[in-house]
């Protein structure tokens, strides 16, 4: 198992940067994570998309399709690319605590 | 606690005594260890140890063939450097098998004496598979398609919900009420197949390749059941499960009497379906089979497509993805199809048959395990993006885009990656 170390803090992650448990989210992880992707400040449109994410997973067990997202935040496909540029899945799921989606992601 | 007992070696090994593979046989004893195929092996150009170079890779695999089925690794193993299949064997063969290698067959072409480096590779994963060894990430995946019938275990309505979605897009677009993505209809021309990533996070793939179905006129379904072109089973090692993943394909073209199979934009799927399916269903099959590539080139040649150049000015390079062109053939389709699209093209160094994986493949990108090899590998292609200054990468692979995307970031290259389908949807001349 792999470690992460950010804003002073030891978190254990999967290979790929993904929490190994994802009850230890909360809001300053979710800060601390996306300023490892380069994300400075976590505006309110990448809080929308973050916190459906994390309903989801709640919910769930998994991450929301894209459609979802969109339709839920108001958000056009494009603007979600560009507000996490590693994408929904490496990008806003990562920050968002929940573990890597399988597949060709 | 010892992961191998008895059980479990005697499966594996079967792999290896099973006298009907003569090409198993004759490839694991040919091997002149000239070195040659250690420049082509991106483990080995980006870490520099011996123990990435392939050959070595493949003498894994032979050291436990000589112990168990020769008479002189049975007698004196040492002398003929025969090694026990035992726990420390088999964590290095999972190391190197599945953690170091993408199976992109580039040491197989610049071997001198043509071994077939990637086959012995897969066959070291199948005696891993059989001893319950593939990494947990990997066989999430298969398990994902074996349950649900895709890889992201997406559910059916999610995904039809996701269809109608775009659908309601295109017609806007199109303007027209026609513009349809149908799904699930009988009796179509073309059985459309695709990476459960395009529904799940990036359908943009979607609304491209339908816009060009407009624009052709063509008579085509989506299945909402078994849409899924991938198939890890291919890399996983366990041919049970790729044969239970083929077939869900085969068994759903019968179904809804599709009159030819289109295989989505993804490399491993279209060898593992085009190429492989056959043989793991051992039957031909009796539709005709082809991918979005040369569908898409097919309606450029015969003009059912028009396309302005003019529209994707920026300059754009490709990027091969190894089981299309240097195992698919495919190389001049798609330079075909891009050079159709687009006004600016320039190609990568080395390229075609010679080109570098993007460090994602066989599996690579499914296995978190080995995040910090991909992307240590992925540097070459970096390198090999940045050299050419394009501001586009077309790349007819998803599990290529992604591994390419996270490169974009990892190493700011600044660039944007696009399928074909993408590319071409964006030239289209939609006459109305």
């Amino acid at each position: 198992m792999a470690t992460l170390e950010v804003g002073g803090k030891v978190f254990d992650v999967d290979g790929d940067g993904f929490l190994t448990d994802p009850s230890v989210w909360n809001d300053e992880v979710a800060t601390m994570f996306a300023r490892l992707d380069g994300i400075e400040e976590l505006t309110e449109k990448h809080w929308a998309i973050v916190r459906i994410i994390r309903n989801n997973f709640e919910e769930k067990g998994n991450a929301p399709m894209i459609r979802f997202i969109c339709q839920e935040t108001g958000l056009k496909l494009r603007e979600i690319y560009e507000l996490f540029p590693l994408g929904p899945a490496r990008g806003a799921c990562r920050v968002a605590g929940l573990p890597k989606p399988d597949g060709c992601v | 606690m010892q992961k191998i007992d008895k059980v479990k070696r005697d499966k594996a090994l079967e792999l290896l005594k099973s006298g009907s593979d003569s090409k198993l046989l004759t490839h694991l004893n040919a091997c002149v260890r000239c070195g040659l195929c250690s420049g082509s092996c991106m483990f080995y150009i980006a870490h520099k140890q011996s123990k990435y170079i392939p050959a070595k890779k493949v003498d894994l695999v032979s050291s436990v063939y000589r112990r168990y089925c020769t008479s002189m690794g049975k007698i004196a193993p040492a002398l003929v450097n025969a090694k026990d299949l035992d726990d420390s064997m088999a964590e290095e063969m999972v190391d190197l098998l599945f953690g170091s290698c993408t199976m992109c067959g580039r040491c197989v072409k610049h071997c001198s004496i043509g071994v077939d480096i990637a086959y012995i590779v897969r066959k070291g994963r199948e005696m891993l598979s059989a001893m319950d060894m593939v990494p947990a990430s990997l066989q999430a995946t298969v398990d994902s398609a074996l349950r649900t019938g895709n890889n992201m275990a997406i559910p059916t309505e999610e995904f039809v919900d996701t269809i109608k979605w775009m659908e309601e897009e295109l017609i806007d677009e199109m303007g027209d009420n026609n513009a349809r993505i149908p799904l699930d209809e009988p009796d179509k021309n073309i059985f459309y197949t695709l990476n459960p990533r395009e529904p799940k996070f990036f359908p943009l793939s979607i609304s491209a390749i339908a816009k060009i179905f407009y624009a052709a006129g063509e008579n085509w379904t989506i299945s909402s059941r078994f849409y899924d072109v991938t198939n890890y089973g291919f890399f996983n090692g366990n041919k049970e499960q790729a044969t239970v993943i083929a077939r869900n394909l085969y068994d759903e073209i019968h179904k809804l009497r599709g009159n030819v199979l289109v295989l989505g934009e993804c490399g491993h799927g279209t060898r593992a379906n085009r190429w492989e399916g056959p043989n793991y269903l051992q039957k031909s099959y009796d539709f005709d089979m082809t991918t979005a590539v040369e569908l898409i080139a097919d309606y450029i040649r015969q003009g059912r497509i028009k396309l302005d150049r003019s529209l994707n000015k920026e300059l754009v390079t490709i990027h091969d993805p190894c089981n299309l062109v240097r195992n698919g053939g495919l190389l001049e389709e798609i330079r075909f199809v891009v050079k159709s699209a687009a006004d600016n093209f320039t190609e990568m160094n080395p390229h075609g048959n010679e080109n570098f994986c993007c460090g994602g493949g066989g599996g690579m990108l499914a296995m978190s395990e080995y995040n910090d090899r991909r992307l240590k590998i992925g540097e070459i292609k970096a390198n090999q993006i940045r050299a050419t200054g394009a501001k586009v990468v077309i790349t007819p692979c998803h599990n290529c885009v992604d591994q390419l995307s996270q490169l974009n970031h990892t190493y700011k290259l600044g660039i944007k990656i696009k399928t074909i389908a993408e590319l071409v949807a964006d030239a289209l001349i939609i006459e109305k």
